[in-house]
């Protein structure tokens, strides 16, 4: 565009410039008839005449006639004058009475370069002008033009997943993006229907687990009470039931957090978590004498938040179950609370979580023990994000450090 | 023991769960009936009293929360505990509006099965005494204390639900894990970590030793715990 603005500025200007020009030159041979006519009159009676002046110049001269005036541009070295303007001059020899003449007359160009700056300026102005508002309009209706688009973008960037059903894309007056919206909403539809059809598979496949568990648990339970199992055999009894209570555990965790995920805990009041905090030390009370872990309590504040009180017992039995079961004998437990912050920290012989498989399902089973199903932090970060709070981890002087804060809203 | 006589129906549809626990109610010197479909089990409440029934919610042709409605409706004296795979609070609030007196989700162990059956039929036996007597022990499940013959015996209150416990499952053996989640409840069942409770197995069975009691109480290499009486 503004290719086209500098060529067609050029063309203007060039187009003007001839303009000029060209009335210049009709004045010059205008000027030119006047003074042959005087001359004709003049050297009728006898005399020679010579004239110079600064814009005009007639003497006889032993030169050939020509048929036509020559005109050109001459800078203005031949009068002395002022060398810097520029001149348009007329040049021709004429037959006056027979004698040939020279007439030069000059017109000087600086009106016309004073017309061409002003005349310059107002162009430049005047398309300055026109690409301002070009550009402004151009800006006012790609924004307006785009602006469904930018709707549907806006809306792709903050999808989430277990909200993806209320994700609509609406009809616009553009064809192009009503057909854009319209397979965003296929999409989108797709997308959902796919989340809760695999969420259902977990929560069924998860629920069909129960039976056969239960039914595997109580014939264990049956066997051991055989007084004829030999040592060996026992043993391989308890260790198939401590298996299948991780198994069973793990299922109830997978439950868990698909009824998270399905809204069914919704927070009617709020729950002070120094109380929840507190509830659990007394009922963990016997592992952590068993451990002889020494618990530091800072209960400045009471940390209150809207929470359903079943999220709330499950987040801090995961936490504190966490820093119980990765202590190591005579460790400690700092527990702190302030209005809006609860944190809880412990020693472990266990290095810093690496904090990509921090909060993910299954994310830790390799690097932790056996006791654990790979769950506890996932629903902690479950209830943490249904909850709008806020989780993090660090690692420091031994200590490992999980900080609950309500969502900074943005 | 006070349970022997009690009838008790059993109505689940999954054979091996069935089994499991009729064997076991079975041991524990009950007469124990099953039936694995709704239009069985309707029938035999209609024609039978028991003393207690265990019902399943999903059944074939029917719920269990439709049995227990009938059973309440036909004023049964019967004590009723459900067994169900769903664990939400709701479903359990269900089953306890229906009337029923007790709510266990699957997988349970046996061994606290028989427990809450043993503490319903104590609660339901209007006539009787509601103290459990064991040998020379005598259990207050109210006041939650021990009596050898005069003497009683100061347990503390988890000590008194392992006693209680025990004695339920006479001659059973208890794992920990089963231990652990019936004295001290799920949450501990989580953590997976079993070894506080021989502490409190140890002090126990040295107060009823000190109290000049049998050591009834015997660890059962690499199992658990199991009572004995003989």
């Amino acid at each position: 565009m503004v290719c086209l603005f500098v060529l067609s500025a050029f063309y203007l200007f060039h187009q003007f410039s001839k303009g000029l020009d060209e009335r210049s030159d009709k004045e010059l041979i205008a000027e030119e008839f006047q003074w042959i006519e005087y001359l004709e009159s003049a050297v009728a009676n006898g005399t020679a005449y010579i004239l110079r002046t600064g814009e005009v110049s007639i003497s006889p001269v032993n030169a050939p006639v020509n048929p036509y005036p020559i005109i050109s541009n001459v800078s203005g070295d031949n009068f002395q004058k002022r060398p810097d303007v520029s001149y348009r001059e007329l040049r021709q020899v004429v037959p006056i009475q027979n004698i040939p003449y020279q007439i030069i007359i000059r017109k000087s160009q600086e009106q016309k370069s004073a017309l061409v700056a002003g005349f310059t300026q107002i162009i430049i102005l005047v398309f300055a002008i026109l690409f301002l508002t070009a550009l402004i309009f151009n800006w006012l209706i790609s924004r307006r033009l785009w602006a469904p688009f930018q709707r549907s973008l806006h809306k792709i960037r903050t999808a989430e997943l277990d909200k993806m059903k209320a994700t609509r894309f609406e009809e616009t007056n553009t064809t192009e993006f009503n057909e854009l919206n319209a397979s965003l909403n296929y999409m989108a539809d797709k997308i959902y229907r796919d989340y809760v059809n695999m969420k259902e598979f977990t929560e069924n496949a998860a629920h069909e687990m129960q039976t056969p568990i239960a039914v595997i648990q109580s014939k264990l339970e049956l066997l051991l009470q055989d007084t004829n199992l030999t040592a060996e055999q026992t043993e391989s009894v308890v260790q198939a039931t401590g298996s299948l209570t991780r198994l069973a555990k793990l299922n109830e965790g997978l439950l868990f957090l698909a009824k998270i995920e399905n809204n069914q805990y919704t927070s009617t009041h709020p729950v002070n978590i120094s109380d929840t905090c507190q509830k659990y030390l007394s009922l963990f009370s016997e592992l952590i004498k068993n451990k002889d872990l020494v618990v530091e309590t800072f209960f400045e504040e009471s940390f209150e938040t809207m929470i359903h009180p079943l999220l709330a017992d499950s987040l801090i039995t995961n936490l504190l179950g966490n820093a119980v079961k990765y202590n190591y004998n005579g460790g400690v437990i700092k527990i702190s609370t302030t209005k809006n912050k609860l944190e809880i920290s412990n020693t472990s012989r266990l290095p810093a979580i690496e904090s990509a498989n921090l909060f993910k399902r299954f994310g830790m089973v390799r690097e932790r023990s056996a006791e654990s199903n790979g769950l506890g932090l996932a629903i902690v970060k479950k209830i943490a994000d249904v909850n709008a709070l806020d989780i993090a981890y660090s690692f420091n002087n031994g200590f490992h450090t999980f900080t609950i804060t309500p969502k900074q809203s943005k | 023991m006070v349970n022997c006589s009690m009838k008790i129906l059993v109505i689940e549809d999954e054979a091996g769960l069935r089994e499991s626990i009729q064997k076991y109610l079975g041991y524990q010197g009950y007469i124990c009936e099953t039936a694995n479909d709704f239009i069985s089990a309707k029938e035999k409440i209609a024609q039978f009293a028991y003393d207690c029934i265990v019902v399943d919610i999903g059944l074939p042709h029917g719920s269990g929360i439709d049995l227990v409605k009938e059973l309440k409706w036909m004023e049964s004296k019967a004590g009723i505990i459900i067994i169900s795979a769903k664990n939400s609070l709701e479903d359990k609030i269900t089953g306890l509006e229906s009337g029923s007196d007790d709510y266990l989700t699957k997988p349970f162990h046996l061994s606290e099965l028989n427990a809450r059956i043993t503490a319903i039929l104590r609660r339901r036996n209007f006539g009787g005494s509601k103290k459990i007597q064991f040998n020379e022990l005598e259990l207050d499940p109210e006041g939650k204390t021990v009596k050898m013959g005069e003497k009683t015996i100061d347990l503390t209150d988890k000590e008194y639900l392992l006693l209680e416990y025990f004695i339920s499952n006479n001659r059973r053996v208890l794992t920990k894990a089963a231990i652990a989640e019936h004295v001290w409840g799920d949450e501990y069942v989580k953590v997976g970590d079993y070894d506080f409770i021989y502490t409190h197995i140890k002090n126990l069975r040295k107060k009823l030793i000190d109290a000049g009691g049998n050591d009834y109480i015997k660890t059962v290499h690499g199992s658990g715990y199991k009572l004995s009486d003989h």
